[in-house]
């Protein structure tokens, strides 16, 4: 179990489907998140090995906290910046301008000095000694993150998010602001994947173009909708089982229970399957697996004696 | 900037420009009748390079799980280009299917119907790669025998012109004609072009809807495997995911040229492929970025498109 708690990022993936959610919550597809999360990964990959060169021993964890800030910063600024203009077009539109978004910063990244071109920044410092106390940053980042999305539903702003994708007419005549809502929104998923980014470049330890790609963006539309898009136990859950799933039935694979075709296909086609999740998703669970429903009637169900 | 380099990039550019505009076509069509993007015609895209490489009997790599396997016979090319849209055709049938008619029943909201295609095209592309590797293909050289370019200048001042630029050009402009034809002159044409102004009307006025959609989605397919053959014949097929990246280009020529508008796609595709051309040579490493940067700003300025008329907001 520990080993396999070490080789995988799905912590900081379930934190990443938040960031989806969070745009979501007020009816807006956006798929922006893979570039902030490329963004800060950037971020943190050039304050470890440049501005802070890695002397003797561990990386100090300070500084991975403050890459995780600075990163979320400027992510969050250039959030805002894409954002105002962004956010005016919705639907179908909003997505293809984030699709464009995602694609236009990785073709830079591809092609800057300072990102290493298409080899990348490799050889980032590493704050631990073992894979594993990666947890030490991973699990309060995921608590943290949920804590406040979860609160958030429950204040006046996530009210109103809500209000907005149900009705963004309706809402707008009740008073809601929905520009600015709806950039509040984007503009806390993007400092959110920033951070994610900069924790994410010291785990795997280098960091190229191909990190946050349109591929992210269709795995965390997968997290979304496969687990529940209408509330954020959902985000936190797909991501959780569908990156942590594909490694256990690896593990059962390893031990001759399923045949080899079948530990090979899901050794590879993982995608496939992701791919077949969405569509099947969006018939028959437009709202993915978790609902608000399902978790009340938990609720009610656990409250009961017996 | 002199004459002959101005000729050379307007030529090259609206070679590559008039197979982005067919393959927008394939975009805009459906659109044009569903009000959806279909993701997954950058699939089919993919699906039809492949199928036309099958099609020339040529074998497949080593990484595949059908790895080192051909088929028993070879078709001329243009046969197999011909069969492999005829596949790509099939594909987009299946996709309608699956992906779009039980969502279609439920009377689904569009973006779910975008998701849904998303998540067809990404098991497309990946079925392809987990069958037939992920390692790039190129098609056997069909214009053998013919001169590796064309000169459209004077033997002083020579414009070259790659013949395989000018053979995918001259393919675009057949399938433009032929679909011109298809949708101005025949009672198909017509019906179509009602079931695109408004669906339930023009099924009350008895126009089988349905079968029109499946039609759309064959003449869509088989666009998109033209135009994945074309690529692959130009630059050779770069493996299952060259069709999810041009896919997205796609998405900036639709936009560009106003989502749904059949002119606006031609349009569109020609500015894209011009616009590429003329990318300075220093600065070619950011040409991938160009479609994308124009899709972003014409979303921002002009969201209707370059042709389109701005939509009204009914309440």
């Amino acid at each position: 179990m520990a080993s396999f708690l070490a080789t995988y990022d799905f912590l900081l993936v379930a934190v990443l489907a938040l960031t989806l959610y969070l745009p979501l919550m007020a009816g807006q597809l956006s798929v922006a998140s893979p570039g902030f999360y490329a963004l800060g990964g950037y971020i943190a990959a050039i304050m470890s090995t440049k501005i802070f060169p890695p002397g003797p021993g561990l990386y100090p964890v300070s500084l991975v906290l403050l890459e995780m800030a600075v990163a979320a910063v400027v992510s969050g600024v250039l959030g805002l910046a894409v954002g105002v203009p962004a956010l005016r077009l919705r639907g179908i539109f909003l997505a293809l301008a984030t699709i464009a978004f995602v694609q236009i910063l990785g073709v830079v990244a591809l092609n800057l000095d300072v990102t290493g071109g298409a080899i990348g920044i490799f050889g980032i410092p590493q704050p631990f000694s073992s894979a594993i106390q990666y947890m030490w940053l991973a699990v309060p980042l995921l608590v943290v993150s949920m804590l406040f999305v979860a609160r958030l539903e429950r204040t006046r702003t996530g009210r109103a998010l809500v209000a907005l994708r149900e009705d963004e007419l309706a809402a707008a005549a009740m008073g809601i602001n929905p520009t600015y809502h709806k950039v509040l929104a984007f503009t806390t998923s993007a400092m959110l994947a920033g951070a994610v980014g900069a924790v994410s470049a010291h785990f795997i330890n280098t960091w190229n173009s191909r990190q946050g790609t349109f591929d992210t963006s269709v795995n965390l539309m997968a997290f979304v909708l496969v687990g529940g898009s209408r509330t954020f136990v959902g985000p936190v859950v797909g991501g959780l089982v569908l990156t942590a799933l594909p490694e256990a039935l690896r593990g059962i694979a390893g031990v001759d229970v399923l045949p080899a075709w079948l530990a090979a296909f899901l050794r590879d086609g993982r995608l496939i399957i992701f791919g077949i999740l969405i569509a099947i998703g969006t018939v028959f669970f437009p709202h993915g697996l978790i609902t608000p429903g399902l978790l009340r009637r938990l609720g009610r169900r656990g409250a009961r004696p017996g | 900037m002199n004459r002959t380099f101005l000729l050379q990039q307007v030529l090259n550019g609206l070679a590559i420009g008039s197979v982005y505009a067919i393959f927008a076509l394939g975009y805009t069509l459906i659109f044009s009748v569903l009000r959806i993007i279909n993701f997954t015609h950058g699939a089919i895209f993919t699906i039809g390079a492949y199928a036309t490489y099958a099609l020339t009997g040529s074998q497949f790599g080593i990484n595949g799980l059908l790895a080192g396997a051909a088929l028993p016979f070879r078709l001329p090319f243009v046969l197999a280009l011909l069969g492999g849209s005829i596949v790509a055709a099939l594909a987009g049938v299946i996709v309608e299917r699956l992906a779009f008619r039980p969502l279609r029943a439920r009377g689904a909201d569009p973006l779910l119907t975008l998701v849904s295609s998303l998540g067809v095209a990404v098991a497309l592309v990946n079925i392809t790669q987990y069958l037939f590797g992920a390692e790039p293909y190129s098609y056997p050289d069909p214009l053998q025998g013919l001169p590796s370019a064309v000169n459209f200048g004077t033997a002083a001042a020579p414009v070259l012109v790659r013949t395989v630029q000018v053979v995918i050009f001259g393919v675009s402009m057949v399938m433009l004609v032929l679909l011109t034809y298809l949708m101005n002159a025949t009672r198909t044409g017509k019906a179509l072009r009602a079931v695109a102004e408004d669906m339930t009307t023009s099924s009350l006025l008895g126009i089988d809807t349905d079968r029109l959609v499946l039609l759309t989605f064959v003449i869509s397919g088989f666009l998109g495997g033209v135009t994945g053959t074309l690529i692959g014949l130009s630059v050779g097929v770069a493996g299952p995911y060259f069709g999810i990246a041009f896919g997205l280009k796609g998405l900036a020529v639709i936009v560009l040229g106003g989502l749904g508008d059949i002119p606006g796609a031609v349009v569109g595709g020609l500015i894209i492929g011009l616009a590429e051309a003329f990318v300075p040579a220093q600065y070619i490493a950011y040409r991938e970025a160009v479609p994308f940067a124009l899709l972003f700003v014409v979303l921002l300025v002009r969201p209707q498109g370059l042709l389109g008329r701005a939509q009204v907001q009914k309440v």
